[in-house]
């Protein structure tokens, strides 16, 4: 399987002419940004395994617990009534992400996309110790199924498998809990039937997709990589190549020549495929090789490095990069408002939730002595302990009676009950609807959750005709 | 380079007859897997569209969700015991069931017809009437009041606490007043 001479700037290099896949193996590289970005992966990576494991209060940091419709995240429970904050969660993260991007391009894909940091820090660094470098995994590729390329294969594909199994488990374990998880693996398979066939079907994406699917994945499939265009301009700063500095190209004896030797290291080291010297393109992910590639060569040539550098494209030809400008003006602006309506948003949860509605049947009733509303108050306790709530009434004129939710109530942990409010005003005293406001004191915490409503009844004209 | 110069010239017959904005798109092929999803996915529509549309096979929509909505209240509505005059009775001579009834009560019934039971005859001002006696304005009979308790009357505002309490505790409620009455 020869590889194209040189990458086009026309097609892609990985997919060939006739549909077929070319499967890439990018050199291996050192240098600065290589270093920075192997420890960035792994902190990300650690984190990711080790969350499960980490207890905040009584339940693990990050626990998705669907199961108990409570989502519980950093010591902050969050009941299913909480639900519409996902908004401000989904929001935020795209405003975020356009901000970043405005500034700083695709630095996501290459630094803390887990496509990158499992595929570069945890997939090749398995391939190339099993199978080597790229030049002898290319021949390797390219050799007759012998017993050395049987065995070699065979392993690499176990270790794969092992990974991905491994990573799909820990998945779960943010949904179940890590003691479920355990029970569920000790368990048969039928009696958890739902999250088995997921972790099974789960270890075979992440199989497929980092054993082949690769780099197919960020050209193809990731919309992050198609916004770019509608995200970043000319003082976006992206990795590019100083076409001033390193054209024309030629030997490095050569007096004439540009900066460039043309050594295709940097074509060499891409785990997209591309020639970063064609400018900007879809199939980079902004993950520095060629930057380390290039700086390593320059300096054995004794040149300056920078030759490959991350800059905008008006730096790369001579111009400053203009950081604040209009678009990163209405990014910043976007975010700040995102993230403090998000604050205070997130600021309003509680340890309860408290619901009022209005009980079936007719709005209002009229008996003989007195206009009545009937309310149902649900509290929903989100500790792990029993909590007392006491109910106070502000607004109401000075005839107005209540029974049902009077004194203290207590709710169990992670319960939730109902309790009626039952308001009565004289006939004689009606004189209209009116607004009360209800406020829920939670004993020991000292918080409270506040509601409006309103008194309703009928016109009080046809109400004092009518008198019994 | 410029941005001429780094493009090779296209090779007859390579670039599609359609530009776009001075936009040209060359002639490619799409990779296989791509092309392979998409056969599966035409492949799996009609198969889908077959089964569904026109097998016959599973339930249509109408009568699955109907069946489910129905399997849930009758679950709500469930009860251990069958619901007549004589196991409600019954009911109420047994502790336990007293016991359940008098928690829903005290959370519940007891804003209007108040903890003692007693309502309007304790306190005028009261809102439901008294249980202890033996006036019933809608039916005196054990699953008269059970009917009362479960669907409520609209026009004095009694709430319907089926949906709220379902069968078995509004059944427990019902066997709690009647504890306050003799077993015929």
């Amino acid at each position: 399987m020869p590889k194209p001479s040189r990458p086009s700037i026309d097609s892609v290099t990985t997919i060939r002419d006739d549909g077929s896949r070319f499967f890439l193996h990018p050199a291996d590289v050192r240098g600065f940004f290589s270093k920075h970005r192997r420890w960035t992966g792994l902190l990300l990576i650690a984190i990711y395994l080790s969350l499960p494991w980490i207890d905040i209060g009584d339940h693990p940091a990050v626990f998705l617990d669907v199961g108990g419709r409570r989502f519980h995240l950093f010591g902050l429970t969050l009941a299913f009534q909480d639900a519409w904050l996902l908004f401000f969660a989904i929001t935020g993260l795209g405003f975020a992400l356009f901000f970043v991007t405005s500034l700083l391009g695709r630095l996501w894909c290459g630094w803390a996309c887990p496509q990158t940091v499992f595929l570069e820090h945890v997939y090749r660094p398995i391939e190339r110790f099993i199978e080597g470098d790229a030049v002898q995994r290319r021949r390797l590729d390219a050799s007759s199924w012998t017993k050395e390329k049987i065995l070699k294969r065979t392993a690499k594909q176990i270790a794969f498998v092992t990974v991905s199994a491994v990573i799909s488990h820990l998945f779960l374990a943010y949904y179940v809990s890590l003691a479920e998880l355990w029970n569920m693996m000790h368990t048969a398979p039928k009696e958890h039937g739902g999250a088995f066939l997921f972790v099974f079907v789960f270890t075979g994406v992440n199989y497929f997709n980092f054993a082949w699917f690769r780099e197919q994945l960020c050209i193809v499939i990731c919309p992050y990589g198609r916004l770019q265009s509608a995200l970043t301009d000319d003082n976006t700063v992206v990795i590019g190549y100083d076409e001033r500095r390193g054209e024309p190209r030629g030997h490095v004896t050569d007096p004439e020549a540009g900066a460039c030797i043309d050594c295709n290291r940097c074509v060499q080291v891409c785990p997209t495929g591309i020639d970063i010297r064609h400018g900007l393109q879809l199939e980079c992910i902004g993950c520095s090789a060629c930057i380390d590639a290039c700086d390593e060569i320059m300096t054995k040539v004794k040149r300056r490095t920078g030759l490959i550098r991350y800059d905008s494209l008006n730096g790369l030809e001579g111009g400053k990069t203009q950081w604040i400008r209009p678009r990163t003006i209405m990014y910043s602006i976007l975010l700040v408002v995102g993230m403090a309506v998000a604050g205070w948003s997130i600021s309003t949860v509680r340890p309860a939730n408290m619901g009022v509605t209005r009980m079936t049947g007719a709005p209002y009733i009229v008996s003989d002595e007195a206009v009545r509303n009937q309310y149902l108050v649900r509290i929903v306790n989100k500790r792990e302990s029993v909590q007392s709530f006491s109910l106070e009434v502000i607004g109401a004129p000075a005839a107005f009676t209540l029974t049902g939710f009077t004194g203290t109530v207590k709710v169990g942990p992670l319960g939730e009950e109902v309790f009626p409010l039952v308001m009565q005003v004289p006939r004689s005293e009606y004189t209209g609807k009116f607004p009360l406001e209800l406020v829920l004191h939670a004993g020991a915490e000292g918080f409270e959750l506040r509601r409006e409503i309103e008194f309703i009844g009928p016109d009080p004209k046809l109400l004092r005709e009518d008198s019994p | 380079m410029s941005d001429a110069e780094r493009h090779t010239p296209p090779v007859e017959g390579s670039v599609r007859q359609h530009v776009y904005d001075g936009i040209e798109e060359y002639n490619k092929r799409l990779p296989n897997w791509w092309l392979f999803t998409l056969y599966i996915t035409i492949a799996f529509s009609i198969a889908y569209w077959f089964y569904y549309a026109q097998s016959g096979l599973p339930e249509k929509d109408g009568p699955r969700v109907e069946a489910e909505i129905a399997r849930i209240e009758a679950e709500r509505m469930k009860t251990s015991f069958e619901l007549t005059d004589a196991n409600l009775w019954a009911m109420s001579q047994q502790a336990l069931i007293i016991e359940e009834g008098k928690t829903s009560f005290n959370s519940l019934c007891a804003a209007c017809h108040l903890p003692s039971l007693k309502g309007k005859t304790e306190n005028p001002a009261a809102i439901g009437p008294d249980l202890t006696d033996e006036e019933w304005v809608h039916g005196a009979e054990p699953m008269a009041l059970y009917g009362v308790v479960a669907k409520g009357v609209l026009l004095k505002g009694m709430p319907a606490w089926g949906p709220v309490l379902g069968a078995e505790k509004s059944a427990a409620v019902v066997a709690y007043i009647l504890s306050y009455h003799e077993a015929p």
